[in-house]
């Protein structure tokens, strides 16, 4: 049996008086919150356990030295979560960072209330905690006004303590009110009489910024464990699900200075050894024969998706398309297909597991704690209450850590060892055979539109097998969105910007063609047709940035705009100046500017950080970022055959933040502004060359081979 | 092959391992040594994460045999330049213009702007970037980490979008 919370957290601080809350709850609460046990799924009647769900029971701890604890299994990836939680914690308790502790990502502390991806943590998150936070202060008051005896209107909640207004020297420190007591609040769903946050001054530093800069930050990959050995699989040569091992010779291997182990299990070959470069070593040195894949080497992308499609879903659907359609005065149609991306954070994934009799810990850099209890708790056949996993401090994720396996694996490992094992994954083996890809995705649109540019029909044809599609950007009144799963072999993830990357592009390219079908300026078609008014001011303060239609362009130049509506909280508009090298084919971003509506910033630097970061990843899409896949092999080995951006190609950037639609809420931005990037760069390239992409990275071979055909 | 003897002068110190002469440098400061300060970011010398100083100059440590710097060179990582409570001039300057997300990348990032401004302490913006582009950051955290060296470079009329 594990600890209840409560035990584990007995060495936090002595008495403690907690509060469970939930937003919008409004069903009946069953759960014994008193003793805060690890939530615990049924199992399935088979005894398997079931998926991770999301129980979006935030909690908070306030303990007797007055410290205040926030928990929650999102996690820190480097977008700064840890640093907004102290932020606003910090404000709404008028306390300082050092009364404060934000404990992320540990199953047996941290409610199941979510995996960290979406952009949704700050949105979700950390402003349930800020609205939780107002009313315990007045829950606070109440209890002071039981402990004292004083009238609880005479109590007001400053700064950690309950201070009488009446006599200034009445006051008692919140910490002497914890008592063991478990209080638990559902906050309303309508967040309108909270009072919203501020922005945190400028200066404000990431709470981790010291231990980044001394490279004292401990990451999975950092820790060590006595008796710790590094475990590795081999990778086949081929595609995984393709091939299997025929032959195997060890010997060697075995020889390898510091292994301690060589053998087979499974699919594949295992190595033990006291070092990272021993493991690599010996797998190297593995003399081993695969089966070649019974399929053509040769892929064509396109052919293949529509080859084996099959529809999936109506992912919407309004009037008539197909008799609107006819009606129209002008119809456009085109196809558009990205390509396989990887997500390529800096740190490979990683993890430590330590498999004993009765408990299993991981600690791995992870967007999905509960995900990794399950799988891993799967892969050992143990129970998931006996696993213990604590995210720690990632290298990056942008997806690549969320769905993933790195955590079940080292236990496994750890399993077969009798120690604990750290697994780090090299990285060619995490491109190759480790990754989930970003889809690639065809997209078949059809517009009607009058010749004075209202919009009248849709039909887009999407084939692709991560389905949520993007949020409405127009107002049109017949649409009919149709998505076909694909038979594509390879397995497909979320990667920053996902899965709408592919749409925006696809549909904010053809934006422009239709608008220049009909003769219309892409900017006030837009502003003709956006389903949301909020987009009309920032797209007036991005074309601005720009100096739209002011300054003159050198030759070879272009500038364009993409815009985007991520869940209906975050709205941009980006704008991009391009300049096209008509002799080697290459794109140079010239400039960036970036209007958005994203609610409250809370913290300047880090929303900053964030949104430039994603403008960059934007034009990585746009300009270089393709897995270089094939019917039997990922060719793609590392950096040297992946460019992602780098400082040169980073243009300046300009942003610009207006909060029309819901004032208040902090809303988050870390995915949205990217495939606005990506669509504005293309519209870009098309007003410098007159080329449209439909198929995207614009690679300067795929720009010379354009500039050929004319 | 058989390990050998290796002295080493990390940091000021000297520090004796035990490895095959081939073992990258990289995890003779991780594995053997414990300063898991640089971090291991491709092991192909493409990504600039695990860059140290050898002498003076950067070097991307797993790319660098432990024996072709076992003969007094020394080797400064970044535990080397600064510690919490006392940083660098760069470090200081990295955590004042937050210029990092993850924070990964950021020791190779640190390493590789001291020794740029070491032996040119009033860079261009066009020269730091030559000198930092082999140094990938996932969060694509380049403009932050542009007005900190320039910070260090003299005046700087750095955009604040």
């Amino acid at each position: 049996m594990s600890p209840t919370r409560r035990e584990v957290l007995a060495g936090m601080g002595g008495a403690t008086l907690a509060y469970a809350f939930q937003v919008g709850c409004t069903r009946t609460e069953t759960i014994d919150y008193a003793n805060f046990p690890a939530p615990e799924r049924k199992e399935k009647p088979d005894g398997r356990p079931n998926k991770p769900g999301v129980d979006h029971r935030d909690w908070l701890l306030i303990s007797s030295d007055g410290t205040v604890s926030a928990f929650t299994a999102r996690t820190e990836m480097g977008q700064g979560l840890t640093t907004v939680m102290y932020n606003l914690l910090s404000q709404a308790l008028e306390l300082p960072d050092e009364r404060i502790r934000v404990v992320l990502g540990d199953t047996e502390l941290c409610p199941e209330d979510g995996p960290t991806t979406g952009s949704a943590a700050t949105h979700y998150v950390a402003w349930s905690f800020w609205r939780a936070c107002h009313e315990i202060k007045k829950d606070l008051v109440l209890l002071a006004a039981e402990a004292t005896g004083l009238p609880s209107e005479d109590l007001e909640y400053i700064a950690g303590e309950i201070v009488s207004r009446s006599d200034g020297d009445r006051r008692i420190p919140m910490g002497e009110l914890a008592n063991g007591q478990v209080r638990r609040m559902n906050l309303d769903a309508d967040d309108s009489s909270v009072p919203p946050p501020t922005y945190v001054d400028k200066g404000t530093l990431s709470v981790h910024a010291e231990a980044v800069v001394t490279g004292t930050l401990q990451y999975t990959g950092d820790m060590s464990i006595e008796g710790c050995l590094y475990g590795g699989l081999l990778i086949p040569p081929y595609h995984r699900d393709m091939t299997r091992l025929l032959t195997k010779r060890l010997g060697r291997a075995k020889k390898v200075p510091d292994i301690v182990d060589v053998q087979r299990k499974s699919w594949t070959i295992v190595a033990f050894g006291e070092t990272y470069t021993s493991v690599q070593k010996a797998l190297a040195a593995a003399n081993t024969e695969w089966e070649v894949p019974d399929r053509p080497v040769e892929l064509d992308n396109e052919r293949e998706i529509r080859s084996g499609a099959v529809l999936r879903q109506v992912m919407e659907q309004k009037g008539d398309v197909e008799a609107r359609l006819r009606a129209s005065d002008i119809i456009h149609t085109e196809s558009y297909i990205t390509q396989y991306g990887s997500q390529f954070p800096m740190q490979t994934d990683t993890a430590i597991a330590k498999v004993e009799p009765d408990r299993t810990t991981v600690w791995v850099g992870t967007q999905s704690p509960f995900l990794v209890r399950y799988n891993t708790a799967r892969s050992i056949f143990q129970p998931e209450s006996k696993v213990r996993v604590i995210g720690l401090p990632m290298g990056g994720g942008f997806g690549a850590k969320a769905a993933h396996m790195v955590g079940a694996e080292a236990a496994k490992l750890s399993e077969m060892s009798g120690t604990p094992v750290k697994y780090v994954y090299s990285r060619k083996e995490e491109v190759q055979h480790r990754n989930r890809y970003k889809e690639s995705v065809v997209i078949d649109i059809s517009t009607g539109v009058t010749p004075d540019g209202r919009l009248l029909a849709r039909k887009t044809d999407i084939f692709q097998d991560e389905g949520h599609g993007t949020e409405e950007l127009y107002d049109i009144p017949d649409v009919l969105t149709l998505r076909y799963e694909t038979r594509m072999p390879f397995k497909h993830g979320t990667m920053r910007g996902t899965s709408y990357v592919q749409t925006v592009f696809a549909v904010e390219s053809h934006t422009d063609m239709v608008a220049e079908a009909i003769g219309m300026d892409p900017l006030a078609f837009r502003k003709r047709n956006v389903v949301l008014r909020a987009f009309r001011p920032l797209i007036d303060s991005c074309a601005e940035m720009m100096r739209y239609g002011v300054d003159e362009l050198p030759e070879d130049h272009g500038v364009g705009f993409g815009i985007i509506n991520h869940g209906g909280r975050q709205l941009g508009v980006v704008g991009a100046e391009v300049s096209v090298d008509r002799a080697t084919g290459e794109i140079k971003v010239v400039r960036l500017c970036g209007s958005f509506d994203i609610g409250v910033v809370i913290n300047r630097n880090t929303a900053r950080m964030g949104i430039r970061g994603s403008m960059i990843w934007g034009l990585g899409y746009a300009l270089f970022e393709e897995v270089q896949l094939d019917g039997h092999r990922c060719h793609t080995t590392g950096f040297s055959s992946y460019r992602i951006p780098r400082f040169s190609d980073t243009p300046p950037i300009e942003l610009a933040f207006l909060d029309n639609q819901h004032p208040g809420a902090p809303r988050g931005c870390g995915e949205m502004p990217l495939p606005a990037t990506l669509a504005a760069i293309c519209n870009a390239v098309y007003k410098a060359i007159g080329v449209r992409f439909h198929t995207i990275p614009m690679t300067p071979e795929r720009v010379l081979a354009a500039l050929r055909e004319g | 092959m058989a390990k050998k003897r290796y002295g080493l002068n990390v940091n000021g110190q000297r520090r004796e391992v035990e490895a095959e002469p081939d073992e990258p440098l990289l995890w003779v400061l991780r594995d053997f040594l414990g300063l898991t300060g640089t971090k291991f970011g491709c092991g192909e010398g493409e990504c600039g994460t695990c860059s140290v100083l050898i002498d003076g100059d950067e070097y991307p440590s797993c790319q660098v045999a432990v024996e072709d710097v076992a003969a007094g060179e020394q080797i400064v990582t970044i535990e080397g330049l600064g510690r919490p409570g006392d940083l660098s001039p760069v470090q200081k300057a990295f955590m004042d213009y937050t210029a990092f997300g993850c924070g990964y990348c950021t020791p190779g990032m640190i390493i590789a702007a001291t020794a740029l401004l070491r032996s040119n302490p009033r860079p261009t913006r066009e020269q730091i970037i030559a000198a930092m582009d082999h140094h990938l950051c996932r969060c694509a955290t380049y403009p932050n980490v542009l007005v900190a060296i320039e910070s260090l470079a003299g005046p700087n009329d750095a955009e604040d979008g």
